[in-house]
C-alpha cells in the first residue's frame, strides 16, 4: 500500500470515517443481496422464477428498484400514533444490527474493533432490537400492532436465553471472549468447534431464528393473522429499514454462528498468508450456507402458535443449553 | 436512608393493586383481512390472546338472489346461480336445473348425465385444491399454495375447453347440458360435442392431479408444526354439527359418514365406485385430511366416468320458451362446500315464484360463535380456515 | 307411538310422509320427490321437537318462508287466485338414510308471529334472523333478532311480494319480452350428437 495512504489511516479520524463509511456501504448491500437470494430461492423451490425483468434476465436489480419504491413512497404516519416513537423505532431495531457489524471478524485482523468481551458486546447489543419492535407495535395505534409488538417482546426476550447460554459452551473450549481469539483458538485446535458442540449450534440457530421473527418464529408479524403485526403502519422508507435489519441481521447472526462454531474465516488445509485475502470469501461462503438453511425453513414450515413457540423456549431449549454447558465445562476440566 | 419529599409523595399517590388490573379489547377480524376468506367480519372480545363473544358479522356481499330469481326466467337463472359459491362454479347449476326438471318431469339424456357428473367432480377438485392452496398459508406454509393453484390450473383449463368459463361455467340448460352449435353464418351448421382431444387431456390431468396430491401430502402432512396447530383444535361434535346444519366435508370429519352423492338421486353417482372419507375426531386436522382423500375419489370418479360414457343427445326436447308447470320440490345435492340445495316453488311461469337456496356455507359458519368461543387467535385463524367457505356462499 | 328411523326404512316416499305425519300429528303429502306434512302453526316447535327425538331427523337443512299474495309489486302474479298468507317452510333431514322432511305451517300477512325453533335445532338462529327481516315474521323465543343481511337501518322486508324493486318503479316489468331469444339451432328438436 502506499505510504500516504497509510499514513492517512494512522489518523483516528479517518479511519473511523473510513469504517464508518465501509459498514454504511456493507449494511445496504448485504441485505439487498441476501434478499435478492430470499427471492430466487424461494421461487424455485416453488417452481416459479423470481424476479425477472428487472436488470435483464436474471432481475438482479429488483431489490434496487425496491429500494428506490421505498425511499420515493409519501410518509404516512396514523394521526393516533405517538409520533416521536414511531420515528424512533425503525432506527433502534436498524441500530442493534449495525452494531453487531463491528466485532464480525472477516479475516485475520479484518474486524472493525478487536474487543476483548466482543460475544457478550454482540448478545447484549443486538437485543436493543426488541425495544425497537416493542416501540413500533405501540406506537402505531392499532390494535392488530399492539398484539404484534406484545408478541414480540414475549418471543424475543424468551429466545435471547438460549441464544446466550448456547454459545458458552464455544466460549469454554477457547477460553477468551474476544470474536477474533475464538477463530485464532479453533484454527489452533484444527477442527471447528461445531463438532463438540453440535447441541449448542443447533439451539443457537434456532434461537437465532427466533430472534430473527422469521418463520417457524414469527408471531409478531403472523402475515395471516395481524396483517403485518408490529409493522402494520410502516410504510416507504420506515418500512425499507425494518426490511433491511431483517436481512442484515441475518447476516450478523449467521456470522456469529459461523465464527463461533464453524471456524469463521479458516478453512483447514488453506495456508496462513493467504488468509488475509480468503478470509472474507470463506466468511461469505460459510453464511451463505446458514442463511440458505433460514430461507429454507421459512418456506417449508408453517408458524408456531405463541404459546408451542414459548413452550420450546423455557421447557426444551434452556434446559438443552445449559446441560450442554454442563458438560462442556467438565469435559475441559477433566480432558 | 432519608425519603425524598416529591419521592414520599409520589409512593403515596401511586395505588398499588395486588391484582394487575388488564382491560379487554374488542377486535374486529374483518372485513378486510387476509383470512377471513372475503368480506367476513368478526367482533370479538379479547383477553391477551384469548377471545370471547365472538359475533360474525355478514350480509357484506348480499346479493339478493332470492328476491332477483323472482323477476327472471329460468335459464336466466343459470347464469346467476354459479356465482354463488365461485370457487366451484358447476357444482351450483346442478341442483337448480334438476329441481326445475323435477318439475316439468324431463327425463334428462344419459350422456348429459355423465358430462354434468364429470364437470361437478372437477369442481369439487378445484374447490378443495383451493382448500389445499389456502389452509397452509393461513398456518404460514406458503409453498403449498403453489403446488396446489398449479394442479388446479390444469382442471381449470379442461373446464374451460369443454364450457367456455373457468368459473362460471354456465353450461347447464334445463333438460340437459348446452348443445354447442356451430357459430357464424356457414350453412352447414356443425354440432360439437365435448372437445377433441378431451379424454386423453382429462386422463393425463387426473394423473397428475393424483401426483400432486400426493407430492401435497408429503409436504404437509408429514409436518410437526402443521400438526400441532391442526390436531385437537376446533373439534366439532357430529351432534353439534348436525344440529346446526353443518355439512358437506366438515361434517364427515366429524365420524359421521353421511354424503348426500349417495342418497340423492340427482345425477348418476351409483354407477360408479367410490369411497367417502371420514373423519375420527373432527378437529381441523380431520377436515383438511377428508378433503385430500375427496380429490383423490373425485379423480378416480372422473377417471371412470371417462372410460364408461355413454353415446347420446346432449338436451331433451324442451320448447323454446320454458315455463315450468306448477308445483314445489326441494332437491340437494352434494356441493364441495357442504349441502347446496334449492326449494323451487313454481307456478306456471316462465320464472320461479319462490326460489329458496339453500348454502352450504351459510350454515357452515353459523356455528362460529359455537366453536370459536375462549379459543387463542391463531387458533381462530386455522378454525375458520378449515371450515373452507366462501363469502358468496354465505351472502348469497 | 314411537317409531325409531330403523323401522321406516324400506318404505316409499309417501308411506314415509304419512308415518312422519301421523308421528309428529299433520298431514302428510309427497310432492315432486319431497315430503311436505303441513302441520298447525301452534304445534310448529312440539312437531319439530318430535322429528328430532323419535324420527331421527337431527340434521337441520334450512328454514325459510313464501309469501302468498294475489297483488305482486314486481314480477307475476301467481297464475291461479291463492289464499294471503305466509308459509313458513323448513327442512330437517337425518344424517344415516337421508331421509328428509320439509314442514310447512301458514300464518297470516299481518303482523306474523310463530314460536322459534333455536331450542330444537340450534341452527334455526341464523335462518330465523333471515326470515325475519326478509318477511317480517316474528319469531317468539329467539334470543337475538337483528338483521343479518341487511344494514341496521334497513327499513321493509325485501322478500315479500309487495316490496318494490326501485328498478322496476322507474321501468315497469317487462315480462318475457327481457328474454333474448334462443340462439337460432338447426331446427326446433336437437340433432343427435
Amino acid at each position: 500500500m502506499p505510504d500516504f495512504v497509510v499514513n492517512l489511516f494512522d489518523n483516528f479520524w479517518v479511519a473511523l470515517g473510513g469504517k464508518l463509511a465501509l459498514v454504511a456501504l456493507m449494511i445496504p448491500m448485504i441485505g439487498m443481496a441476501i434478499g435478492f437470494a430470499e427471492m430466487k430461492l424461494s421461487a424455485k423451490m416453488q417452481h416459479r422464477m423470481g424476479p425477472y425483468f428487472a436488470g435483464g434476465r436474471w432481475g438482479w436489480a429488483q431489490l434496487i428498484a425496491d429500494g428506490v419504491k421505498f425511499f420515493q413512497k409519501e410518509d404516512l404516519i396514523p394521526e393516533e400514533a405517538d409520533r416521536p416513537v414511531f420515528k424512533i423505532a425503525p432506527i433502534f431495531v436498524l441500530m442493534g444490527t449495525v452494531a453487531l457489524f463491528v466485532v464480525i471478524p472477516f479475516g485475520p485482523g479484518l474486524i472493525f474493533r478487536d474487543l476483548s468481551v466482543g460475544v457478550f458486546y454482540a448478545l447484549a447489543i443486538s437485543s436493543i432490537s426488541t425495544i425497537g419492535i416493542l416501540m413500533a407495535g405501540w406506537s402505531s395505534a392499532n390494535k392488530y400492532s399492539l398484539m404484534g409488538g406484545l408478541r414480540a417482546a414475549g418471543q424475543l426476550i424468551a429466545y435471547e436465553l438460549p441464544l446466550v447460554l448456547a454459545v458458552v459452551g464455544s466460549i469454554i473450549l477457547a477460553g477468551t471472549m474476544s470474536m477474533s481469539g475464538i477463530v485464532e483458538a479453533q484454527i489452533d485446535a484444527g477442527y471447528p468447534y461445531v463438532i463438540f458442540q453440535v447441541v449448542g449450534f443447533a439451539v443457537f440457530m434456532i434461537a437465532s431464528l427466533a430472534e430473527l421473527s422469521r418463520i417457524p418464529f414469527d408471531m409478531p408479524i403472523a402475515e395471516s393473522e395481524l396483517v403485518m403485526g408490529y409493522l402494520t403502519e410502516y410504510t416507504g422508507f420506515r418500512f425499507l429499514f425494518f426490511f433491511l435489519a431483517e436481512f442484515a441481521n441475518m447476516f450478523t447472526l449467521s456470522a456469529i454462528a459461523v465464527t463461533l462454531f464453524l471456524g469463521g474465516y479458516w478453512l483447514p488445509g488453506i495456508p496462513a498468508d493467504t488468509l488475509e485475502f480468503a478470509g472474507p470469501v470463506i466468511l461469505l461462503g460459510k453464511v451463505f450456507i446458514l442463511v440458505f438453511a433460514m430461507i429454507w425453513f421459512r418456506w417449508t414450515f408453517p408458524r408456531f402458535r405463541e404459546d408451542q413457540l414459548q413452550t420450546l423456549a423455557w421447557k426444551w431449549l434452556i434446559p438443552i443449553a445449559l446441560a450442554n454447558i454442563m458438560i462442556t465445562a467438565t469435559l475441559k476440566v477433566f480432558l | 436512608m432519608v425519603m425524598d419529599q416529591d419521592v414520599a409523595r409520589h409512593l403515596s399517590d401511586a395505588s398499588v393493586s395486588v391484582e394487575l388490573e388488564t382491560a379487554d379489547m374488542t377486535l374486529n377480524i374483518g372485513p378486510q383481512h387476509p383470512s377471513t376468506h372475503g368480506v367476513l367480519r368478526l367482533v370479538a372480545r379479547v383477553d391477551g390472546e384469548r377471545a370471547y363473544d365472538l359475533k360474525p358479522v355478514i350480509g357484506y356481499m348480499h346479493r339478493g338472489y332470492e328476491k332477483l330469481s323472482e323477476v327472471r326466467t329460468y335459464p336466466q337463472i343459470t347464469t346467476l346461480v354459479n356465482r354463488i359459491d365461485w370457487v366451484s362454479g358447476y357444482a351450483n347449476e346442478i341442483p337448480f336445473v334438476v329441481a326445475a326438471e323435477k318439475l316439468m318431469e324431463l327425463e334428462v339424456p344419459e350422456r348429459a348425465q355423465y358430462i354434468r357428473l364429470i364437470l361437478t367432480e372437477m369442481a369439487r377438485i378445484s374447490s378443495h385444491l383451493v382448500f389445499m392452496a389456502s389452509y397452509p398459508l393461513e398456518l404460514g406454509a406458503a409453498t403449498p399454495l403453489f403446488f396446489a393453484l398449479r394442479e388446479r390450473e390444469r382442471v381449470l383449463d379442461l373446464i374451460e375447453s369443454v364450457t367456455g368459463g373457468r368459473f362460471h361455467p354456465n353450461f347447464n340448460r334445463i333438460g340437459g347440458v348446452k348443445p354447442a352449435y356451430g357459430s357464424g353464418s356457414s350453412t352447414r351448421k356443425m354440432v360439437q360435442d365435448l372437445p377433441a382431444g378431451f379424454f386423453s387431456e382429462t386422463r393425463k390431468a387426473m394423473d397428475e392431479v393424483l401426483n400432486a396430491v400426493d407430492e401435497l401430502e408429503s409436504l404437509v402432512a408429514g409436518n410437526e408444526i402443521i400438526l400441532i396447530r391442526t390436531k385437537g383444535i376446533g373439534v366439532l361434535p357430529p351432534e353439534v354439527a348436525a344440529s346446526y346444519g353443518v355439512s358437506g366435508p366438515n361434517l364427515r370429519a366429524s365420524g359421521v359418514g353421511f354424503d348426500l352423492r349417495r342418497v340423492e338421486r340427482y345425477l348418476p353417482y351409483e354407477d360408479f365406485d367410490f369411497e367417502i372419507p371420514v373423519g375420527e375426531n373432527g378437529d381441523c386436522w380431520d377436515r383438511w385430511w377428508v378433503r385430500l382423500r375427496e380429490i383423490r375419489q373425485s379423480a378416480s370418479i372422473v377417471q371412470q366416468a371417462i372410460d364408461g360414457i355413454p353415446a347420446g343427445p346432449l338436451q331433451a326436447k324442451v320448447p323454446k320458451v320454458i315455463k315450468v308447470p306448477a308445483g314445489e320440490t326441494y332437491v340437494r345435492a352434494e356441493n364441495p362446500k357442504g349441502e347446496m340445495g334449492y326449494y323451487l316453488v313454481s307456478d306456471g311461469a316462465s320464472g320461479p315464484y319462490r326460489l329458496k337456496i339453500r348454502s352450504a356455507s351459510f350454515s357452515n359458519i353459523s356455528i362460529l360463535p359455537w366453536i370459536l368461543e375462549g379459543v387463542l387467535v391463531p387458533d381462530i385463524i386455522a378454525i375458520m380456515g378449515s371450515l373452507d367457505f366462501v363469502l358468496g356462499d354465505v351472502d348469497r | 307411538m314411537t317409531s325409531s328411523p330403523s323401522d321406516i326404512e324400506s318404505t316409499t316416499l309417501s308411506d314415509y310422509a304419512d308415518q312422519v305425519a301421523a308421528v309428529v300429528g299433520g298431514t302428510g303429502a309427497v310432492t315432486f320427490d319431497t315430503v311436505k306434512v303441513t302441520v298447525e302453526s301452534s304445534h310448529w316447535e312440539a312437531a319439530h321437537r318430535t322429528a328430532r327425538d323419535e324420527l331421527g331427523l337431527v340434521f337441520f337443512s334450512w328454514l325459510s318462508a313464501v309469501d302468498w299474495a294475489n297483488e305482486v309489486a314486481v314480477g307475476d302474479p301467481p297464475g291461479e287466485e291463492v289464499e294471503e298468507r305466509l308459509e313458513v317452510l323448513s327442512t330437517v333431514s337425518d344424517i344415516s338414510e337421508g331421509r328428509r322432511v320439509t314442514f310447512t305451517t301458514s300464518i297470516s300477512n299481518e303482523s306474523p308471529a310463530i314460536a322459534s325453533l333455536v331450542g330444537v335445532y340450534a341452527g334455526a338462529n341464523w335462518h330465523e334472523r333471515e326470515a325475519h327481516e326478509m318477511f317480517g315474521i316474528e319469531f317468539e323465543g329467539h334470543p337475538d333478532l337483528s338483521h343479518l343481511y341487511l344494514p341496521d337501518s334497513f327499513v321493509g322486508n325485501p322478500l315479500r311480494k309487495q316490496y318494490p324493486l326501485l328498478s322496476r318503479e322507474v321501468k315497469p316489468w317487462p315480462g318475457t319480452v327481457d328474454v333474448e331469444p334462443m340462439p337460432e339451432g338447426p331446427s326446433e328438436e336437437n340433432p343427435e350428437s
